[in-house]
């Protein structure tokens, strides 16, 4: 990397730091020029946010590191230095009181204008809101609460709180993710924000997963790799391609999606034009015994398909299971049609924490052992054994859930929904905190389950997860499916380019069809 | 209460995990096994403790079977109403207004038969009915009006004060009650009063309901994770429902079997019942399965409140508050308990 040592805006080297048992940042550095855009990208657990906690003060480093803004030393790890020092940090979730207005928001952090001793100035107050957002070439209604502002609206606010009161040409601002919730209309407004900053004369440090903004928006990019600096470049002297290699390690799992022959038969869940927040008119069919994925990162939509097809997330669109059209918002009619979901937080949402295994897994329909007078518990403990068995619980049916590692956890949340031999089974993270002998196996359950002729859908995070499993992928990226990936096609980086923003000319002449 | 279920360890600490390769043993588990495990039947020990130190300090007048009956049968409204009360509460929802609905009962139902001068088996069927739709109308304020439970139902209260009032004048009614009525307050089978009899079974098709019954299982889900409960298909908001419904038809059983125990429909029967209620029910739920409201440490919990209170009252007759103070104490510190042992159970699960 070239040494900007004496002109930079923010030097940091030797920066290493330890939590226990791992290492997620190991001898990094970074050079921030004045006025410019530089990008920070990695994959998720490279130590991008590591970094920026550092940055902020919220983690103190390990000894040795070294760090100056405008040649004067900073100490990192201290909140109030980093303040001083003219860092100001705008973080994914923005910070926002949702219930109050903008004007209210911005003096949060650097109290009310004032007349008198304790008196407001509310003229002087929203004028000076207003000319803040002007200045960042915004204009809304300063007096409306923040949950009633669009996204853009809501980020652009936020920038101005982290800049006021703030001598720009010193300062640097860290964005962390900001689009990474937007729709892709969206995405370009911000970044005439984010130049809009830098043309006052800031700096902007812009943590992304997107590699298309990276590459719209920024002068230079630093790629982190495993707590490492891969390289720094100039974006006018590098490629997408090349800035992926360098995120990966440039070695994919060379594992060729194995033989699967292509499902005949009538799709028994068919999506039409669904939508959620994010996610933007997806259509797609599922055969019995096909498992297909959805892929993308966090904030494409990924997460919302599930929740959407059951109906525990509000949505547009249409959604038939064997025909019969799923009312929006009612998860027991889709139970009822043979639907499950597998949620991605399984505390919260998959399981009673308080319940035993038993009653866990037979939570979904109990009626298949109640008479019509009483519970029969003594066939409802032999069925749930024999379900243990089969789904390899360590724990006894008794025993509380709470007790049990995350991969039994898991198995259970899976078990509840094979038990009904349901005909589509949706599953969000199937494997997240999940070790990997028990990955394996909740693997080969979902397969079975797909063998036995559910439609499956899997929505994860994880490429290797759906290179292993699926015989189709959508990836989607900014509510949209930007690839569409089948059979041999089905290969980790063929799944990585197009959520990071690199759509290839096949990827485009797909979306048009798909 | 089944047996695989009380002698599994619920709790942390237990040998939860059956060695490999050696199943449970089917047979071992369904042989009932006399397992009063100090941590599930503490209030059993506490009570045996009471009764002992209170027969010694008060021989003469509380070692004796009149003092036992009474015991046994000022606690029937009591236990009616925290039995109701708990169905709620596992449901996940809080039902403050089974005071005030006692007490409008009461009023109620000694209206109809004293100044209307309807049948009392039809003035009971109608107390029952109104009761009901108290529950239909908490119900509305819940899941429909997505008022929080607590506040729902303490407005709830106050209506229903006012009703009571405006129907009573707010006076007792006194006399114009069937005898037939009160022969079911008063007459004793086995020298046991009647209303030992109702409460006991309430208590039995409560303790049907909720431990043999689908919907039992289904309105504890609904009360510990609403999310999980939703997501594996369950009606939440017809649970809770039916929780706030069987709450509000037990709280005017109650009311009907106050007023037939004490011949009068008196004004305000239900208000000192409604802290003893909430305390019964939440020391219940540290006992026989700990975290979990349930119909055998409710009972428990009723006899050990009572039994406690009634030494100390008898020891000094002339402090009344004494009743109240109790209350207070065991109340919060069943709720304390409570929260620890949830706390430790959220502990040894982020292992």
């Amino acid at each position: 990397m070239n040494d900007g040592q004496t002109s930079g805006v923010l030097h940091v080297a030797g920066l290493s730091k330890t939590f226990p048992g791992t290492r997620a940042l190991q001898d990094f550095s970074i050079d921030l020029h004045p006025g410019r855009v530089h990008a920070l990208v990695g994959q998720n657990g490279s130590g991008k946010s590591t970094f920026i906690k550092v940055l902020a003060g919220f983690h103190a480093p390990d000894p040795g590191a070294e760090a100056t803004m405008h040649g004067a030393p900073l100490r990192l790890g201290d909140p109030a230095a980093a303040y001083a020092a003219g860092l100001r940090f705008v973080h994914q979730d923005l910070g926002l009181v949702m219930t109050e207005n903008a004007m209210d928001n911005l003096a949060l952090g650097v109290g009310y204008r004032t007349r008198g001793p304790a008196h407001i100035s509310w003229r002087a107050q929203e004028e000076s809101a207003r000319s803040l957002l002007t200045s960042l070439g915004h204009e809304f209604d300063v007096t409306v609460p923040v949950e009633r502002l669009s996204a853009v609206e809501r980020t652009t606010l936020a920038i101005a709180r982290a800049m006021q009161g703030w001598d720009e040409r010193a300062g640097l601002l860290v964005l962390d993710e900001p689009t990474a919730t937007m729709p892709a209309r969206d995405v370009d407004r911000v970044h005439d924000l984010v130049r809009r900053v830098t043309e006052l004369g800031s700096s902007v440090l812009y943590v992304s997963h997107h590699l298309q903004e990276v590459f719209d928006l920024a002068h230079r990019v630093t790629v982190l790799r495993d707590g490492r600096e891969a390289a720094t470049l100039d974006i006018a002297e590098t490629t997408p391609d090349h800035v992926v290699e360098l995120m990966t390690g440039g070695i994919w799992v060379a594992e060729a999606a194995r033989e699967r022959k292509p499902v005949d038969g009538d799709p028994v869940l068919e999506i039409r034009g669904l939508a959620c927040d994010v996610l933007d008119a997806l259509d797609l069919e599922v055969r019995p015994g096909e498992v297909v994925g959805v892929a993308g990162i966090d904030g494409s939509g990924r997460d919302e398909v599930a929740g959407g097809v059951f109906g525990s997330r509000t949505r547009r669109g249409t959604v038939r299971v064997a025909g019969v059209e799923l009312a929006p918002d009612r998860p027991h009619e889709a139970v009822g049609l043979g639907v499950g979901l597998v949620p991605r937080d399984r505390h919260a949402d998959g399981l009673v924490m308080e319940f035993s295994v038993l009653e866990n897994l037979t939570l979904a329909r109990l009626k298949d052992f109640f008479s019509g007078l009483v519970l029969r518990t003594s066939r409802e403990r032999s069925d749930v054994e024999a379900w243990i068995d089969r789904l390899r619980i360590k724990g006894g049916r008794d025993t509380s859930v709470n007790a049990l590692s995350g991969g039994n956890q898991q198995k259970v949340v899976i078990g509840k929904w094979l038990r009904l031999k349901p005909r589509v089974l949706l599953l969000e993270e199937p494997t997240q905190g999940v070790d990997i002998a028990a990955k394996e196996e909740v693997h080969v359950l979902i397969e079975e389950a797909a063998q036995s002729g559910a439609a499956v859908l899997v929505c994860s995070s994880d490429e290797a997860e759906l290179v292993r499993l699926c015989s189709r992928v959508l990836v989607l990226s900014q509510g949209r499916v930007v690839a569409d990936l089948a059979g041999a096609e089905i290969r980790e980086e063929a799944i990585i380019k197009p959520s990071l923003g690199i759509p290839t000319a096949r990827d485009r002449a797909k979306e048009t069809i798909g | 209460m089944n047996q695989a279920r009380t002698t599994a360890p619920v709790e942390e600490g237990g040998p939860t995990e059956p060695a490999p390769g050696e199943p449970p043993s089917d047979r071992s588990r369904r042989r009932p096994r006399i397992d009063l495990n100090m941590s599930r039947f503490s209030g059993l020990y506490l009570i045996g403790l009471l009764v002992v130190v209170y027969s010694l300090w008060l021989p003469e007048t509380f070692f004796n079977a009149d003092n036992a009956r009474v015991i046994l049968s000022s606690e029937a409204i009591t236990g009616i109403l925290t039995l109701g009360l708990m169905v709620s509460l596992i449901s996940g929802v809080f039902d403050l207004s089974v005071a005030a609905n006692m007490s409008w009962s009461t009023i109620f139902l000694g209206w109809l038969q004293a100044v209307v001068g309807v049948d009392w088996v039809l003035s009971i069927v109608l107390t029952l009915a109104f009761g009901v739709l108290i529950g239909v109308l908490n119900a509305v304020v819940v899941t429909v009006l997505k008022v929080d439970s607590v506040i729902g139902t303490l407005g709830m209260s106050s209506v229903l004060a006012a009703a009571t009032y405006w129907l009573s004048d707010g006076q007792s009614i006194v006399g114009g009650l069937d005898p037939a009525f009160r022969e079911l307050g008063s007459s004793k089978w086995l020298t046991i009063p009647a209303p030992v009899y109702y409460f006991a079974v309430i208590a039995l098709v409560l303790w049907y309901l909720l431990s043999y019954t689908p919907a039992g299982r289904y309105l504890y889900s609904v009360g510990s994770n609403m999310s999980a409960a939703r997501l594996s298909g369950l009606k939440v908001v017809r649970l809770q429902w039916f929780g706030l419904m069987t709450s509000a038809a037990v709280a005017a059983f109650a009311g009907i079997v106050f007023t037939a125990q004490l011949g009068t429909a008196s004004y305000d029967s239900g208000a000192p019942y409604l802290l003893p209620a909430f305390a019964a029910a939440f020391l219940g739920a540290t006992q026989v399965r700990p975290g979990r409201f349930n119909v055998w440490g409710t009972l428990i919990a009723i006899y050990l409140l009572a039994i406690g209170v009634k030494g100390l009252e008898l020891q000094w007759p002339g402090e009344p508050w004494i009743r109240d103070l109790f209350e207070g104490i065991v109340l919060i510190v069943a709720v304390a308990l409570a929260a620890r042992s949830a706390a430790r159970r959220m502990a040894s699960r982020a292992r």
